[in-house]
């Protein structure tokens, strides 16, 4: 039974490999010579003004919930997708109700602006 | 050692590894990867299990979803690579006291899973097809359809939530008074890196 | 021999080893085949020098990216900074695991094939995000935030679109939709309209999830510098590069599977396994064509465009599908199981 995990696995391991020697290969191969100059961020030849650690617009997160809230969604609906042949007329109503509330809810967000991404 | 038992080490390790880096990691995006470590392991043990159902719902869902919500959040409040160790809060008392705390309640339930009669509790083995799509879809879409149903009103209110956390009507701050910063970005010199050297093309002030 | 190689553990790593370097193979001169392509595209000639047609130009390539300087900037988490690139690597080829070659070319015949590569398409984000913070630079980290907000954004339309062939399949298992194809025709016209619109979107939504142009804006080399890349040098651009065309080597073989009728062709022609790498073949050309042709969104655009427009049609889309599951062609089919794995050999 696991064993047709086995392929899966050889598949991860070897892309791992690939990775890493592609990456080692280049540090062994490559020259090394550090300057300060080098080392600094990169901000098209300019110094660097400040730092990196930027706080981010909100609407990062909004995103991030929205994003989590359908996540759960459609995968409620993936097993409906697989067993549907069986539910019938049921199953469809279920899932009628289901997408028509979540629709609401997408249409609470457009309305209330969530859905903009500039503003 | 048969593939079932080296599944589980890997899934076991995977988990404690990332565990462990979720506590001890100072930066905060670390130890959010150390979550999703643990995740992946999560996932693993699901495999060993054969709920292959469950093991893609958990990285769909828990790594895919909830922890980019974590990073998010974390970069909402400002996390930077070049930050210092966070300042250690608390005394040392407060940390015997929660260090303490914790040693209890896992000698506890080291004492429940034992039973007080010194024979580890034995799990059975799972029953066949469990955590698979026909079981799973099955309790959800012919025994427990209300709940699912009212899954959605949960659904919605997280949606209204997260609105009315993130467009709050606050007052506009008063903008930043301008500061030398500003002024010397638009209107001076950008100063490249070879300002000693400026270009012979450029007129002289 | 035969015993030996029948041995699942040999059979495995065999299997692993042909299909990882399959698609290297096939992603490496797809480089020289875009950058031919886009030359002609541009009544350039595109690589000549490097052998004949320029054909070496990918090993050209990769050895001047060995010969570069590894670099890590200042102040940089330098433990996430190098894990970032083989991960990306990983997860791009990750979901090749479950993707049907042939009627017994399959890795891992999982029952939940296509969760599989959502999943895997998931993760991708992770390794961007992760090279774009720990680089430490002000371009790559909003490249980062801009690619995640992209993927998950777009992965919800991409999940949708799997939700069809689902639908109208009744299984999960990337085989047995692909086995129901065989029956019931390609669902790209089987299911007229639905699979149509079903496929565009999956398209679509892969395309973002990939990064491929127009939906490249974590590199939106025109205001990010390099996006995420910025500070990455040497083989550790190399791999960003080489994931980002494997996982859309990968995208359009599980878009052939689900939407193309995988390897089913027509009239007996060839075998299978030719079919397949033909169809994935030609969507994988087609990305390059689009690449060349169109121009980039703009971020908020982008953004515009999926949940407005992409999620409710996704919606629709699913439940346009269940309807004809439930009136129209399809009613009361369900796939044929899989035959049972009676002997493993890598045919």
């Amino acid at each position: 039974m696991l064993e047709t995990y086995l392929p899966m696995l050889f598949i991860f391991v070897i892309a791992l490999t690939i990775g890493a020697v592609m990456f080692f290969g280049g540090q062994l191969i490559g020259p090394k010579n550090p300057t300060p100059e080098k080392m600094m961020p990169f901000e098209c030849g300019n110094d660097s003004q400040g730092t990196a650690g930027v706080r981010l617009n909100v609407k990062f997160y909004l995103t991030a919930i929205l994003f989590v809230v359908f996540d759960i969604e459609v995968v409620f609906i993936y097993p409906w997708a697989a067993l549907f042949k069986s539910l019938g007329w049921t199953g469809f109503a279920t899932m009628l109700a289901f997408i028509a509330a979540l629709l609401i809810a997408l249409a609470y967000c457009w309305k209330k602006g969530a859905l903009e991404w500039e503003s | 050692m048969n593939a079932g038992n080296a599944l589980f080490i890997v899934g076991a390790l995977l988990c404690l590894v990332g565990a462990l880096s979720t506590v001890i990691a100072r930066s905060p995006i670390r130890a959010a990867m150390g979550l999703l470590i643990t995740i992946i392991g999560i996932a693993s043990l699901f495999l060993k299990l054969s709920a292959q159902f469950l093991a893609a719902i958990q990285i769909i869902v828990y790594a895919g979803a909830v922890v980019v919500l974590f990073v998010f959040v974390i970069m909402l409040i400002g996390a930077d690579t070049s930050a210092g160790p966070p300042k250690s809060g608390g005394s040392v008392g407060s940390r015997i006291v929660a260090g303490g705390g914790m040693a209890v309640l896992s000698g506890l339930g080291l004492l429940l899973l034992a039973r007080f009669d010194g024979q580890p509790v034995r799990f059975g083995p799972a029953a066949v097809g469990h955590g698979d799509v026909e079981a799973v879809g099955g309790l959800l879409f012919r025994e427990a359809i209300i709940p699912f149903e009212l899954a959605t009103a949960l659904l919605i209110v997280a949606v209204i939530g997260a609105i009315a956390v993130a467009r709050s009507k606050a007052r506009p701050r008063p903008a930043p008074p301008e500061s030398h910063e500003s002024k010397r970005l638009f209107h001076g010199p950008l100063h490249p890196r070879d300002a000693q050297r400026p270009l012979s093309k450029e007129p002289a002030e | 021999m035969d015993a030996w190689l029948s041995n699942p553990f040999v059979h495995g790593l065999v299997y692993g080893v042909v299909v990882v370097t399959a698609l290297m193979t096939v992603t490496a001169w797809s480089i020289w085949f875009e950058r031919k392509f886009a030359g002609r595209m541009q009544s350039r000639t595109g690589p000549t020098l490097v052998g004949p047609y320029g054909l070496l130009q990918p090993l050209a390539d990769a050895l001047k990216l060995l010969q570069k300087e590894d670099i890590v900037p200042k102040d940089a988490d330098r433990v996430l900074f190098n894990v970032a690139p083989p991960l990306t690597v990983l997860f791009a080829l990750g979901a090749a695991a479950v993707v049907p070659w042939g009627p017994e070319q399959i890795a891992a015949d999982l029952d939940v094939g296509v969760l599989f590569i959502l999943a895997m398409g998931g993760m991708v984000v992770f390794p961007v995000w992760i090279a774009g913070w720990a680089s430490n630079n002000k371009y790559a980290l909003l490249g980062g935030m801009r690619s995640v907000a992209q993927g998950i954004s777009y992965e919800i339309p991409l999940v949708m679109a799997a939700l069809v062939p689902v639908v109208l399949c009744g299984s999960m298992s990337v085989s047995d939709i692909v086995r129901f194809q065989l029956e019931h025709g390609w669902l790209i016209y089987s299911a007229p309209v639905v699979g149509f619109l079903a496929f565009l979107l999956f398209f679509l939504a892969s395309l973002a999830e990939a990064n491929r142009i127009p939906f490249d804006i974590p590199e939106a080399e025109s205001e990010l510098v390099a996006g995420v890349t910025t500070e990455y040098t040497g083989m550790k651009f190399g791999l960003f590069y080489l994931a980002e065309y494997l996982h859309t080597l990968v995208i359009s073989a599980v878009a052939s599977a689900l939407f193309l009728g995988g390897w089913g062709g027509i009239g007996g022609l060839a075998p299978g396994l030719h079919w397949m790498v033909l169809k994935t073949l030609l969507l994988f050309g087609a990305i390059f064509w689009i690449r060349w042709t169109l121009l980039r969104f703009r971020a908020d655009q982008l953004m515009t465009l999926c949940w407005k427009y992409l999620v409710p049609g996704g919606l629709a889309l699913v439940m346009a599908a269940a309807a004809w599951v439930h009136w129209g062609a399809f009613a009361g089919t369900t796939a044929t199981p899989a035959p049972a794995p009676a002997e493993q050999g890598a045919r």
